[in-house]
C-alpha cells in the first residue's frame, strides 16, 4: 500500500471538479462498467471510461489526459457490485487531488481483497440463501419467488450508491477500515451458521420428489388365511431414515466435488446418467 | 403444429440481450432463471411453468458463482427456451428437456462473446493514444454487443424456427427418455446443494446442518419455522462465544 496523508481532505477539492461531475462517473460505473468486459484486461475499459468526467476536468492539457487515459487501461478487476463501488469512489477522490500515481497503487492493492469479500458475500452466502427460498415458493407455485429475487436485485443495485460514497468520502483509508474493523468476520459466521441451518432442511424439502414407487409384496399367514401384504420400500426408509434419497445424492454430488475435484459441469453430466439409469429401472 | 409468431421470438430474443447487459451493469436480476423464466412465462401465457422452469435451474444454479470472470452455465437463456417451448406442450418436462442442454450448450457461447470483446480494447488503446475520448467511449459502449447478441440471436432462432421442429422432437421421444428428463429435474439441484456446501466451513458447523435436516425431515416443520430457527440458533451461538471468549479475557 501507497503511504498516504491518511488526513487528506477529499471532500474539499481544489481542482473544479463539481458533485455533478463526481455524480456523472458513479453512475457512468454502475451502470455500464462491464459492458466492455473481456478476457485481456476484463473490467479495464469501463473503469477508465467511468473516470473521463474526472479526468477531463483535472488536467487541462490534452497530453495530460491522454496520459490518465493510458494508465487506467491496465488490467482491473473485482467484484463489480459490493466491490467496485468503493474501489472507484476512493480513487475519483484521489485523482480530483492529482494523486493519480497513488490511484493506480490503490486500485492493484484494492481489487484481489475487494474481489474476494464481495464474491463471498454474494456467491456464497447472500444469493444462494435467498435463491433457494425464492425457488422453494417458485415450485410451490408461488409468484412471491421470483419477486423476491428481483427485490435483491433492486437492493444490490440500491447498495452501489452509499458503497461508492463511502469509499469517496472515506479515500484511502478504506483498506485498514475494512479489515481491520472485524465486522466482515462476524456477519460472514453469522450468515454462515444461518446458512449451514436452512440448507439441513431444504435438501429435505426441496428434493422430496425424489422418492421410489417400489414395493415389495408378501404373503403371510393371518389366523390360518394366506393374505398377500404390499409393503412400500419408500415408507419403510421414512421411517428409518427421511428423505434418504436426497441425502445420498447430495453426498454423491458433493464427494465428487470436494474429493474427486470434478467440474460442476462434470458433476452435472454424471447426475444426469445416474438419473437416467436410475429412472429407467425403475428406482425412480 | 405449434409455434411461435416472429414477434414472441424478437420480444424473447430482446429479454435475453438485456439479461445479460443488466448482468454487466448494475446487478443481477433479469439474468436470474427465476425471474427470466416468470417473465418469460407472462409473455407465453404460462405462468406457472415459468416458476418451476426458473426455479429448478435456479436451484441448480446456488453454489455457482462467475468468479473472477469464469464462465457458467447459462440457466438465463436456458429458462427463457425452456418456458417458452415447454409451453406449447409436454409442460415441465419438456420444458426442462429443452433448459437444461440449452444452459450448457450456451457456455461456448458465452467464451466467444467474452474473446471477441478484445478487439474493442486494442480499438479504444488507439483512441486512447489520440486523447479521442468520443472513441474510448464509444468502444467502451459496443462492449455489449457481442454479450448481447450471442444470447439474443440462439433465443430468437430456437424460439421462431425451432419451437415447432424441437416440440415435435419431443413429442416423438419414448416414454423411457421422458421418464428420465423427469428424475433428472428432481435430482439436479443436488448440484447446487454440493457446491453450496463445498464452499461452506462443513467441519466446523456440520451441527447446524443436521439441526436443520432434522427440524424438517423429523419434526415437520415448515421452511419458514426452519429459518426462524437457524436465526435464533446463529444468535445463541455468537453470544454465548462472544461471552466464553469474554471470560477467558
Amino acid at each position: 500500500m501507497p503511504n498516504l496523508d491518511q488526513s487528506l481532505d477529499v471532500q474539499n477539492t481544489s481542482s473544479e471538479v463539481t458533485k455533478q461531475d463526481v455524480r456523472k462517473a458513479m453512475w457512468r460505473h454502475l451502470i455500464t462498467l462491464q459492458w466492455s468486459w473481456n478476457y485481456e484486461r476484463m473490467q479495464a475499459l469501463g473503469y477508465m471510461w467511468s473516470m473521463i468526467p474526472i479526468i477531463k476536468k483535472v488536467y487541462p492539457t490534452k497530453e495530460e489526459q491522454i496520459h490518465a487515459m493510458q494508465r487506467h487501461l491496465s488490467f482491473y478487476n473485482t467484484n463489480p457490485q459490493i466491490g467496485s463501488p468503493p474501489i472507484f469512489g476512493a480513487t475519483v477522490a484521489l485523482e480530483a487531488q492529482k494523486m493519480g500515481e497513488a490511484v493506480d497503487s490503490l486500485k492493484i492493492g484494492l481489487m484481489g481483497p475487494f474481489a474476494g469479500i464481495g464474491d463471498t458475500i454474494q456467491g456464497v452466502l447472500i444469493r444462494p440463501m435467498v435463491a433457494v427460498f425464492a425457488a422453494s415458493l417458485a415450485l410451490a407455485g408461488s409468484i412471491v419467488g421470483p419477486i423476491m429475487m428481483f427485490v435483491l436485485g433492486l437492493i444490490w443495485c440500491a447498495l452501489m450508491i452509499p458503497l461508492f460514497y463511502l469509499g469517496y468520502r472515506r479515500g484511502v483509508g478504506l483498506v485498514d477500515e475494512v479489515a481491520g474493523g472485524g465486522l466482515i468476520a462476524t456477519v460472514t459466521e453469522w450468515a454462515t451458521i444461518f446458512g449451514m441451518m436452512v440448507v439441513g432442511g431444504f435438501v429435505p424439502s426441496i428434493m422430496s420428489g425424489l422418492t421410489t414407487p417400489l414395493k415389495f409384496q408378501k404373503t403371510v399367514e393371518v389366523a390360518g388365511k394366506m393374505t398377500t401384504k404390499t409393503i412400500a420400500l419408500q415408507d419403510t426408509l421414512d421411517k428409518i431414515l427421511p428423505s434418504l434419497f436426497p441425502i445420498l445424492v447430495v453426498g454423491l454430488a458433493f464427494w465428487m466435488i470436494r474429493k474427486l475435484k470434478l467440474s460442476p459441469i462434470w458433476v452435472l453430466l454424471t447426475l444426469v446418467v445416474v438419473a437416467f439409469l436410475t429412472g429407467a429401472i425403475g428406482l425412480f | 403444429m405449434a409455434s411461435y409468431s416472429i414477434w414472441i421470438a424478437l420480444v424473447l430474443g430482446i429479454l435475453a440481450y438485456l439479461g445479460i447487459v443488466l448482468n454487466l451493469g448494475p446487478g443481477l436480476w433479469l439474468q436470474e432463471a427465476l425471474v427470466v423464466g416468470v417473465i418469460t412465462g407472462l409473455i407465453v401465457g404460462n405462468v406457472h411453468l415459468g416458476l418451476v422452469i426458473g426455479g429448478t435451474l435456479t436451484l441448480m444454479s446456488l453454489g455457482m458463482w462467475t468468479y473472477g470472470g469464469a464462465t457458467m452455465p447459462d440457466f438465463m437463456t436456458g429458462a427463457i427456451l425452456g418456458t417458452a417451448i415447454g409451453a406449447l406442450g409436454g409442460g415441465e418436462t419438456a420444458g426442462l428437456a429443452v433448459a437444461i442442454p440449452a444452459s450448457i450448450l450456451m457456455t461456448q457461447l458465452d467464451v466467444l462473446g467474452r474473446a471477441v470483446t478484445t478487439v474493442f480494447i486494442h480499438a479504444a488503446d488507439k483512441y486512447a493514444e489520440r486523447g479521442d475520448t468520443r472513441g474510448v467511449t464509444w468502444m467502451h459502449l459496443l462492449g455489449q454487443l457481442p454479450w448481447g447478441l450471442t444470447r439474443m440471436i440462439p433465443v430468437f432462432i430456437a424460439v421462431w424456427l425451432g419451437a415447432g421442429p424441437i416440440q415435435h422432437l419431443i413429442g416423438v421421444l419414448p416414454q423411457w427418455f421422458m421418464h428420465g428428463m423427469h428424475v433428472t429435474g428432481v435430482m439436479l439441484p443436488a448440484l447446487g446443494f454440493a457446491l453450496l456446501l463445498n464452499q461452506m466451513p462443513l467441519k466446523k458447523h456440520w451441527a447446524f446442518l443436521l439441526i436443520g435436516y432434522i427440524l424438517y425431515a423429523y419434526l415437520n416443520l415448515p421452511i419458514i419455522g426452519v429459518a426462524l430457527a437457524a436465526l435464533a440458533g446463529a444468535a445463541l451461538y455468537l453470544k454465548l462465544r462472544g461471552s466464553e471468549a469474554n471470560a477467558e479475557s
